[in-house]
């Protein structure tokens, strides 16, 4: 209804935060403020409970018909500590925008629900702690919500808004521009920011870097290599290690020149073109015994003193991954054996995707759930030609913030790239049409993740979690 | 009442004065059946009048002609692509944990009648302009687009007769007017003309992309030009809308054209951008098409079928566009 089509323009030009300021604050000496715009926002109606307003100018909160809306924030970029967050909104310039009630914020643990799909029937829960309380609201005047506790760092924050009153409130949404959007102020000190790494371990926690889906006949290895000649660490792959056949002459001449260059620290993973020829022995005569025992490709290994790392092999016509298979029943011993804290396992085909050329692919769920019921923390695969995050889920892709493991995709190694298809519920992050590697720093007792884009190009998603 | 309400109402008004009387299935949908997953219920805000169909991630939706961009029905009903004419609405379901993919034909009230199970991941589907000959397009064996040696499958429901055909590579194939067989042969993006029996689709072998024209009764297909992919018959039937392999490579990218059927004249349209999708007249003037941003997100926009104009954003975040009435 009040669909400005500039705004969309913007936003299907892939423009997701909006830097709106960037700017000292007054009398807050050396502090400095960064304004973020949602990245998606929109409310849904109980008496139209099929309809979606993603679109809309406007979002509304009321109890007479109920009317919650939802705000979701990516903030990125800030460095040092927050001293202060807080959400401003701005109500609608027009007759019946105000009300006695401003609404009750409160945070969602959901960050991955759709602006142009959320309607009364399938809402996100709005399950999380009170953030604060606005009461009454006049027309076309901005109204500040203090979510310091909330929003601690970068990252995807949603916050989801009700009301008491049978008088709703209309509030302007991102679609209305810049001057009215919703925005989040981000304060930060200048002071020294301590180090990015809490505890260091001496001389510095482990780095896993890496990706999948590598080196053709293309540049795209290329791009990809000369990332990793200044990330150090152990590089994992994800499998298609080189195309399009997986032969000893094609790991040769496409892979040797580039990532080749750092194979000495590599501990691969075969895909299902190493297995274009038969048996990969292309890629285990390349890899020699950093690639484990030809006959399985499957294998683990400990970095620093808190991590486990496990290569499986999910081409499973060749090596089988069935429940009982001598592969499953190798991991689960191997999980039960491991002392460390944290663990992160890898394979090619991803079990949860959003791909569009290839689907989630069951056969690897064996893998899992083992991992899942020996509390693993990550899991790497490629296959699909592109980067994904996942929230921590269990294995039916459900979010699970107590023992989830964070599913990663990243086939962005340089091979091609691949589109996108329905994106799967918990996909946190995604790009498609950027090389690059995943830096994953391996911390005493969490992880930060770090996708590095190639030169030239500025995508990037990055985070910490905790093991459990 | 709040003004959001109130403006409810003056756009509810201004959708009606606009309609007409034809009707989309999601109006049609509070006489439907319990089992019917519609989700809308009487009194939308969208009120009655054309409408389209498209995918909202996978979410069977409409939206207005009148305000494409404006408030959306969504459903429960999931699709990795769906489709819709004159009464006959086609979802390729998405594969699951357990289950592979497969064709349910709904009717307009979106209760199913027929279901098909099929192998592959979906990723094209076309209802002719009757409602009766569905037809869809599968990647299968894993493979894809952005690599050499994709393959894809390629099947036709007759919905009157039940004739179902699981690949069109049973049908005989005439290549530049010789009987061709190659084991590399793969079909994808057909149209039905309004006969629901002659068929356009692209044929693919040998590393070169055909517009091939099909006779379903018969079983045969004949190529009738290069470098023609996911073509879409106008309504009027003299025009297809296609996408064009840039330099002939699709690693370039492709151009959105239209080829007059008769006299084989060719426009690229004003959409400048790769478009991999096959395109949907919106009417005989005006081809939608969906893009992809980097994140995934789909966007339905439309451009002027004749090469003038420029490309409006008509459904943001969403693909799979089909007129419903």
């Amino acid at each position: 209804m009040f669909f400005r089509r500039t705004s969309f323009t913007a936003v299907a030009a892939g423009v997701a935060a909006v830097l709106v300021t960037i700017s000292l604050s007054t009398g807050v000496a050396g502090a400095a403020t960064t304004t973020f715009a949602p990245v998606a926002d929109t409310y849904v109606d109980n008496s139209a409970t099929g309809t979606n307003y993603g679109t809309s100018g406007q979002l509304g909160v009321d109890n007479s018909p109920v009317k919650r809306m939802f705000l979701r924030f990516t903030v990125s970029g800030v460095s040092g500590p927050i001293s202060s967050v807080k959400l401003r909104v701005h109500t609608d310039d027009v007759s019946g925008s105000e009300s006695d009630s401003g609404g009750v914020f409160r945070r969602m643990s959901s960050t991955t629900w759709s602006e142009t799909a959320t309607t009364w029937n399938n809402q996100p829960s709005i399950d999380g702690a009170t953030l604060g309380t606005l009461g009454s609201v006049a027309r076309n005047g901005w109204y500040e919500v203090d979510v310091t506790s909330y929003v601690t760092g970068n990252g995807t924050y949603s916050i989801g808004v009700t009301s008491p009153s049978s008088n709703g409130a209309d509030y302007d949404s991102r679609e209305s521009g810049s001057g009215t959007a919703p925005q989040l102020v981000v304060t930060t000190g200048t002071s020294p920011s301590p180090s990015p790494s809490p505890s260091p371990s001496p001389g510095g926690d482990p780095v896993l870097v890496g990706a999948g889906d590598i080196a053709n006949s293309g540049s795209g290895d290329s791009t990809t290599a000369a990332l990793l000649d200044s990330i150090p660490g152990t590089v994992f792959t994800l499998g298609d290690n080189v195309y399009d056949n997986g032969t000893l002459s094609e790991f040769n001449t496409h892979y040797d020149p580039t990532w080749g260059r750092h194979k000495a620290r590599t501990r691969p993973v075969p895909g299902n073109h190493d297995y274009n020829t038969s048996g990969a022995t292309g890629y285990y005569a390349y890899f020699g015994s950093s690639a484990g025992d030809p006959a399985k490709g499957y294998y683990s290994y400990n970095l620093g003193s808190n991590w486990h790392v496990i290569v499986l092999n999910s081409n499973c016509s060749a090596v089988p991954c069935g429940t009982s298979s001598a592969q499953v029943t190798w991991l689960r011993a191997d999980l039960a054996a491991n002392t460390r804290p944290c663990t992160v396992a890898m394979w090619h085909h991803p079990r949860y995707t959003s791909g569009s050329n290839h689907a989630p692919n069951s056969s690897v769920a064996p893998f899992v759930q083992a991992l899942y019921d020996a509390n693993a923390d990550l899991i790497l695969t490629g296959h699909n030609h592109q980067y994904e995050r996942f929230a921590p889920i269990n294995p039916s892709n459900q979010l699970d913030n107590s023992r989830g493991i964070r599913h990663f995709v990243v086939g962005s190694g340089g091979a091609s790239h691949y589109g996108f298809g329905t994106i799967l519920a918990n996909s946190e992050a995604r790009n498609s049409d950027t090389y690059g590697v995943l830096k994953l720093t391996l911390r005493s007792n969490s992880y930060t993740w770090q996708f590095v884009p190639q030169a030239g190009r500025t995508y990037s998603d990055s985070g910490t979690t905790n093991c459990h | 009442m709040t003004s959001l309400r109130r403006r409810l109402i003056v756009t509810v008004l201004a959708t009606v004065v606009l309609a007409g009387i034809a009707l989309g299935y999601a109006a049609l949908a509070p006489s439907a059946a319990a089992p019917a997953p519609s989700g809308v219920a009487a009194g939308s805000p969208l009120g009655s009048g054309p409408r389209l169909q498209v995918l909202t991630n996978g979410l069977l939706s409409t939206v207005t002609r009148a305000d494409p961009g404006g408030p959306r029905e969504v459903t429960a009903v999931r699709c990795d692509r769906a489709h819709a004419a004159a009464g006959t609405v086609a979802c390729l379901t998405p594969a699951q944990a357990l289950t592979a993919t497969s064709l349910v034909v709904m009717d307009s009230a979106l209760r199913p009648r027929t279901t098909i199970p099929l192998t592959g991941f979906p990723n094209r589907l076309r209802v002719s302009a009757s409602g009766r000959m569905v037809a869809w397009t599968l990647f299968i064996d894993g493979h894809s687009y952005a690599t050499t040696g994709f393959s894809t499958q390629t099947g036709v429901l007759d919905t009157r007769t039940g004739r179902t055909v699981k690949s069109l590579e049973e049908f005989a194939v005439t290549l530049d007017g010789r009987p061709y067989r190659n084991a590399d042969v793969n079909f994808w993006g057909v149209t039905f003309t309004a006969d629901d029996n002659r068929f356009y689709a692209t044929l693919s072998t040998g590393g070169r992309r055909y517009l091939v024209e099909g006779d379903f009764a018969a079983g045969t297909v004949r190529t009738l030009r290069d470098n023609v992919e996911c073509p879409s018959l106008s309504p009027d039937g003299s025009r297809i809308a296609f996408k064009a392999a840039i330099g002939a490579d699709p690693a370039q990218g492709w151009r959105l054209s239209v080829l007059e059927v008769a006299g084989g004249r060719i426009t690229p349209l004003a959409e400048t951008r790769s478009v991999d999708d096959q395109p949907a007249w919106l009417d005989d003037r005006t081809v939608a098409y969906a893009l992809q941003t980097g994140d995934g997100t789909n966007n339905t926009w439309s451009v002027p079928a004749d090469g003038s104009g420029t490309p409006v954003l008509l459904v943001p975040g969403a693909n799979s566009p089909a007129v419903l009435a």
